[in-house]
């Protein structure tokens, strides 16, 4: 039914980088063990935006919101009213979905134009992050503090650095798989043509209106479960992390610096940009401030200016002169 | 009513520089077609090299414009030509990512060189209050929204009624007939983003007397221009100078009225209701 789809996952290559992935925590010490723990954040991140601002062509800057709910709302659900995390994610996810469903129908109510979008959802982002920041129940300004993880998995909690990060591991490739069952389908076809002419696709009796709430629901899920284990990986539910449109700047960096619209290209970015973000980071983070920072907006446009359509159609072309 | 008024003449004080800013950025779009997210540390970096100055030789901002003016127009271009031009016609979005890792740059070369801690830049007007009825102006104030008229003016002038001006316009019409009418459109371009961030050197100028400035604050000006700048419907002067009023309004409304909260969501939520009604923008012809 869907060859491509079957071939990729009978190909040996995703069960080798699967496992060599799984066995990484009996290899690593723990400091590389958090970098490759927080690349596996940015990766399914910027996977998940993906299927809304690769496959489907729509810019969303509002990513930070679902992020911001499925680690804010389910800490404070946890927190304050003690609902258990699990129930407290679905809850955060459900939200995440209706908002992105009402996103997706204002998009398609009002036909807007792709930097409307894109400033609309930034707007929406920036309204969430004060919001949060204002509201005591979702920990305002000072954020929420999650109780000892202790490993026990009724409780979402999955015993600190090595349970953390096979999750996440989990959660990476099921981003990953995702994308590529969308591309694969009818609505990744529908997507993509939507993307490349919306008037066309329209004409040919692809519903837009169905379409775009399916990927933003789909993508808004994702993005806000991930949240909700990122806040738990911290233990502390951070609004100027988490709620912060800085986080959805980055997301979109590493979608689109990997490539954006394959399945495998957005996760490709963040694992060539956000590993040396954080070594950058903890090497030079106290000599000077701002120095990490700086060395790492000269890479960023160093890997821009060197391939333009993306790393991964970089890498394919390079295949392709090979063979 | 008191308090309105104030609202009223403070926002539209404000907001004729916010006007401005995104004046350079409707600029280079139009010729162009890139949006530049790193518009807000261009700002601050305009605003530290007059801090620069002022260390070096006391001079107020408003005079140090002679020294930065050339030398942002300068940087601008050297921007456009080795970093923006080598991908401009690729994804918009890729573009985007590069001015971002700009605003990096530039963001975290201000922290190395003056530190992160707020600063403030003296001004001769600074303290100087003008009032009428009952209503309070900042001399600083009156000044930006003075200089950022007579500078939409200026430009609005040039792009009528010089040889630059025709060109650029006719980049921005339609710019492969432009070319074959002996256009070079690759100089336009460097052209017009340089004058879009020597605005900027003005721009910075004007909004520095009274404001602490601090190196991370470029993302914020970024912001508030791109919602001035859709909401002008991206090309058009007159109403992007209407928009930066709209939001100047919406800031001032915000914080006298309204509680902190509240009065941070307002721009936003204005910028948001305009958009969904009239998602072409300020502009009354479609």
């Amino acid at each position: 039914m869907r060859p491509d789809f079957y071939r990729t996952l009978l190909s040996p290559w995703p069960w080798l980088v699967l496992t060599v992935g799984a066995v990484m925590p009996l290899l690593l010490p723990n400091y590389y063990l958090h970098i490759l723990t927080v690349t596996l954040i940015y990766a399914a991140l910027a996977s998940a935006w993906n299927i809304v601002g690769g496959i489907a062509g729509q810019i969303s800057l509002a990513h930070s919101l679902f992020v911001g709910a499925g680690a804010m709302l389910s800490s404070a659900l946890l927190v304050k009213l003690g609902v258990n995390m699990w129930l407290g994610m679905l809850a955060a996810a459900a939200v995440s979905a209706v908002i992105g469903a009402l996103v997706s129908f204002i998009d398609y109510r009002f036909r807007l134009g792709h930097l409307s979008f894109a400033l609309i959802t930034l707007a929406f982002a920036e309204m969430a992050e004060i919001y949060v920041i204002g509201t005591d129940f979702l920990g305002g300004a000072s954020g929420l503090f999650l109780p000892r993880d202790t490993g026990d998995i009724t409780q979402f909690q999955f015993g600190g650095g090595r349970g953390a990060y096979w999750v996440m591991l989990g959660m990476t490739a099921l981003c990953i798989l995702v994308n590529l069952a969308i591309l694969t389908s009818p609505l990744g076809y529908n997507l993509r043509s939507m993307r490349d002419n919306e008037n066309a696709a329209q004409a040919i009796g692809v519903g837009l209106l169905r379409n775009k709430t399916l990927a933003m629901t789909i993508s808004a899920v994702l993005t806000s479960i991930i949240g909700t284990i990122y806040a738990r990986y911290l233990t502390f539910a951070d609004p100027y992390l988490l709620a912060s449109p800085v986080l959805t700047i980055e997301i979109v960096l590493f979608a689109t610096v990997g490539g954006l619209g394959s399945a495998i290209g957005p996760a490709l970015g963040a694992f060539l940009l956000a590993p040396v973000g954080e070594i950058l980071r903890g090497q030079l983070g106290d000599k000077l401030p701002g120095l990490h920072y700086f060395i790492y907006g000269l890479v960023v446009i160093g890997v821009i200016l060197a391939s333009p359509g993306g790393v991964w159609s970089f890498i394919k072309s390079l295949g392709r002169r090979r063979s | 009513m008191e308090e309105l008024l104030q609202a009223l003449v403070q926002g539209f004080l404000m907001g004729s520089a916010y006007g401005l800013l995104a004046l350079g950025m409707g600029l280079v779009y139009g010729v162009s077609g890139i949006v530049n997210f790193s518009h807000g540390d261009f700002v601050s970096l305009g605003m530290y090299l007059c801090l620069a100055i002022y260390t070096a030789l006391a001079l107020d901002p408003y005079v140090s414009v002679i020294f930065t003016l050339p030398a942002m127009t300068i940087l601008g271009a050297l921007t456009y030509r080795y970093l923006i031009k080598p991908i401009a016609g690729r994804q918009l979005l890729m573009v985007i990512q590069l001015t971002l890792g700009v605003a990096l740059l530039l963001q975290n070369g201000l922290m190395m060189a003056f530190g992160g801690q707020p600063t403030r830049v003296p001004s001769m007007l600074e303290s100087k209050l003008f009032i009428v009825g009952d209503v309070i102006m900042r001399a600083p104030h009156l000044v930006a929204a003075g200089v950022s008229f007579t500078l939409a003016a200026a430009l609005y002038v040039m792009l009528q009624s010089t040889d630059v001006g025709r060109s650029i316009r006719a980049v921005q019409q339609e710019p492969r007939a432009a070319a074959l009418m002996g256009v070079d459109v690759g100089r336009v371009q460097v052209l017009t983003f340089a004058i879009g961030i020597g605005i900027l050197a003005i721009a910075a100028a004007l909004l520095l007397p009274g404001m602490p400035i601090q190196p991370n604050q470029g993302l914020r000006f970024t912001v508030i221009t791109l919602l001035v700048f859709v909401l002008g419907g991206m090309t058009n002067f007159v109403a992007i100078m209407l928009g930066g009023i709209v939001i100047g309004v919406a800031e001032a409304i915000g914080t006298i009225y309204m509680t902190h909260t509240t009065g941070q969501l307002l721009p936003y939520l204005i910028f948001v209701a305009i958009m969904l009604f009239r998602p072409q923008g300020l502009v009354w012809r479609s």
